[in-house]
């Protein structure tokens, strides 16, 4: 057992329950979706590539390369939040949380291709 | 240069045979066109109209490709009816005459001939992948071609008879293989063949005839002397010839043959180990004909006669000659010999029944068969070997029950094929053949341990940036990589996989056998015997520097930087602790 390994696996599996987690429920209903576990994802999404700086092999650069495509989507979704959030009641209308939850949802398939990756390797390294 | 003037060859042909039909079309359209727009037509408030010659040339062209559209765009007058009547024969005679002449352009040998060429040159201009071009499609061309086929390498093939190239079209071979009907000795059509290309890898010249050969030889050298060039010779006068020729491999079948019936008889574990590793039908490692000792008998003393008695001589082996044409001076002193056809008389005089063996190698396979079946009679005890000559007669040959049949083409073919895919392996078998047979048959037991008994895969790996970057990256950074610990199973360190490293080429010297401590260098060509399964796997440590690292060392390095960072300092602080024992 590698303890880099784990770590790792840890970061990304994370990244992708909580991406999960905040997409879940009604597309446009601002009460289904937390913005706290939408930023805690961003930077569980940020430590996972972290970790993957420097690793010069071929699934190496994927994953580095589909950890950085969640991140910009789920980025881009946080501002999306911040712009279309009113003032005064606090939270988004259908219309930009439907928006959100879209983009955040394309980052979602970004993060399953990681973990495809990830255990795929794992199985195929057979040790 | 060969393309325009192939192209040059076909638009001639194409104009000299349709000038004259395209003339007359031309012809009968302007007449019928002119003659239209003349005619006068339906009279509308009192004036006659005519039709334009865009409507005529409309007109007469449905009407001479026999569509008929009918009266088009107006109702036509009687004079224009009467001119259409006219149009009509005239114009599809014309068209006739011009498509039978197409047809019979397209039928035309010298057309077809031109043709087949231009696309061939242009087939062979517009590959990118290595080939080699084979000159001779007979027995060796073809057993050569689909050797290559079942190591995906590309082969360009001309042959000057054109039943071998449709023989060639319907073969199903796993890469393309152009064929062309041609001579190849004939500077033009190796050049359309890419001797000149960059992709050619060598030329072989493997037509019956050793003028032909040589000539193809000398050609190719002149054309690109670059070129390796492989060439079958059985005359002494030509491979003086042409061993004077750098890059040029002469091959002769019937030494060749001669050497493989040498090492049956006299080394039959090299001989075992050779043929595996050539993948010939039911030979298992290990288990090398048994070739009782004695003298034996050789039917047949022509050129390849004479090559199978100087080996065997050369080697301490007694041969009693059996042929009408042989002349008893020539075949040195103290060696029996009989002049007749080797059949009951002869091989009772020649002494069958004290006699090892009987070689049948007569270039005639139904002597050989009827002298087999003469020994069977005789002597059921000694050991048969039989030379057979054409691949057709092979049904027979199996059925012969003979202890050993050889075929020369198929002997051929399978050096030319060594030669080319695989040279180290070769030099291995030459080297193995000057040492003792107790080192062939260490080997074999070492690959029986390997490979057991599936049927071996040969491959060879470059150290180079392309093949094995891992490897090249590790060496440049100065890190040492010895054989065996390359060979490691990642998945089970320390174990090693099961293959075998049969011989390192590095800067034109063979290291053979090469201990597992072997320290290895950029730019080593590396030869492995294992398994199919295997080769993935070693693939994987020559391109994933973790992977061989790993088994180089055991231990799972950090990837990232973090990782790395903090291993690293962990590793310091604990070479700063311990000279302390404890921390204060």
């Amino acid at each position: 057992m590698n303890f880099e390994r784990v770590v790792f696996g840890f970061f990304i599996i994370l990244t992708l329950s909580l991406n999960v987690a905040f997409v879940a429920g009604g597309g446009d209903r601002a009460e289904h979706h937390n913005v706290w576990i939408l930023t805690l994802a961003i930077i569980v999404n940020l430590v996972a590539i972290g970790l993957k700086l420097g690793d010069r092999s071929q699934t190496g650069a994927l994953l580095l390369a589909s950890g950085l495509v969640a991140c910009f989507l789920l980025i881009t979704a946080r501002i999306v939040w911040i712009v279309v959030e009113p003032a005064d009641v606090g939270r988004p209308g259908p219309e930009g949380m439907a928006d959100i939850v879209s983009i955040a949802t394309g980052a979602l398939i970004a993060n399953i291709v990681a973990t495809v990756i990830l255990v795929g390797d794992t199985l195929l390294s057979r040790r | 240069m060969t393309q325009t003037s192939d192209i040059d060859r076909v638009a001639m042909i194409v104009l000299r045979y349709m000038r004259r039909p395209l003339f007359a079309l031309l012809l009968v359209y302007s007449v019928g066109i002119v003659g239209m727009a003349l005619m006068p037509g339906q009279v509308v408030d009192g004036e006659t109209t005519y039709m334009n010659l865009f409507h005529a040339f409309y007109f007469f062209t449905y009407t001479a490709t026999t569509t008929g559209f009918g009266e088009l765009p107006d109702g036509f007058s009687n004079e224009q009816r009467l001119w259409t009547i006219f149009c009509l024969y005239t114009g599809v005679i014309a068209w006739f005459y011009a498509l039978g002449s197409l047809i019979g352009l397209v039928q035309n040998p010298h057309f077809t001939q031109a043709m087949d060429r231009f696309r061939f040159a242009r087939k062979v201009e517009g590959n990118v992948e290595p080939f080699i071009i084979l000159c001779g499609f007979g027995d060796t061309g073809s057993l050569l071609a689909r050797g290559l086929s079942d190591h995906q390498k590309r082969a360009v093939i001309l042959d000057s008879d054109p039943e071998r190239i449709k023989a060639l079209g319907v073969r199903d071979y796993s890469v393309s293989m152009p064929g062309l009907c041609a001579d190849a000795s004939a500077p033009r059509h190796l050049l359309a063949a890419g001797v000149e290309h960059p992709a050619c890898l060598a030329l072989a010249a493997l037509t019956n005839d050793d003028d032909v050969n040589l000539k193809i030889a000398v050609m190719a050298r002149h054309l690109n002397p670059r070129l390796r060039v492989i060439c079958r010779s059985t005359s002494a006068r030509h491979e003086a010839n042409l061993r004077a020729l750098e890059n040029v491999t002469v091959v002769d079948p019937f030494e060749i043959f001669a050497q493989l019936v040498y090492w049956a008889i006299a080394r039959p574990e090299l001989h075992n180990l050779n043929a595996w590793f050539v993948g010939a039908r039911g030979v298992k490692l290990g288990v090398p004909v048994k070739v009782p000792r004695g003298d034996w008998i050789l039917c047949g003393y022509g050129r390849m006669g004479h090559w199978i008695q100087r080996c065997l001589l050369a080697h301490g082996v007694g041969v009693r000659i059996i042929d009408p044409g042989v002349d008893s001076s020539v075949a040195g002193d103290g060696t029996v010999i009989v002049q007749a056809h080797a059949d009951h008389a002869s091989l009772v005089t020649a002494g069958i029944d004290d006699a090892a063996g009987v070689v049948a190698a007569t270039n005639r396979d139904s002597d050989n068969l009827s002298t087999l079946l003469s020994v069977m009679a005789l002597n059921p005890d000694t050991f048969r070997i039989v030379r057979q000559n054409s691949h057709e007669n092979q049904v027979a040959f199996d059925a012969a029950r003979a202890d050993l049949v050889l075929q020369h083409s198929l002997t051929t073919a399978r050096r030319i094929l060594k030669l080319l895919v695989s040279p180290l392996i070769q030099e291995l078998i030459e080297w193995l053949e000057e040492r003792e047979p107790a080192q062939t048959e260490a080997l074999v037991a070492r690959l029986q341990g390997v490979v057991g008994t599936e049927s071996p895969h040969l491959w060879s790996v470059r150290l180079v940036a392309d093949e094995a970057p891992a490897v090249v990256d590790y060496l440049d950074a100065g890190g040492g990589v010895a054989l065996g610990a390359l060979c490691r199973d990642a998945r089970a360190f320390p174990e090693g996989l099961p293959c075998e490293v049969l011989a390192v080429r590095r800067a034109g010297q063979s290291i053979m056998l090469p201990e597992k401590t072997f320290p290895l260098d950029v730019g080593d060509e590396l030869l492995f015997c294992s398994m199919h399964r295997v080769e993935p796997l070693l693939q994987a440590t020559f391109h994933n520097l973790y992977t061989l690292r790993y088994v180089l060392t055991g231990v799972d390095e950090s990837r990232g930087y973090l990782f790395a960072w903090l291993e690293e300092r962990l590793r310091r602080r604990r070479a700063g602790h311990k000279p302390n024992g404890r921390r204060p």
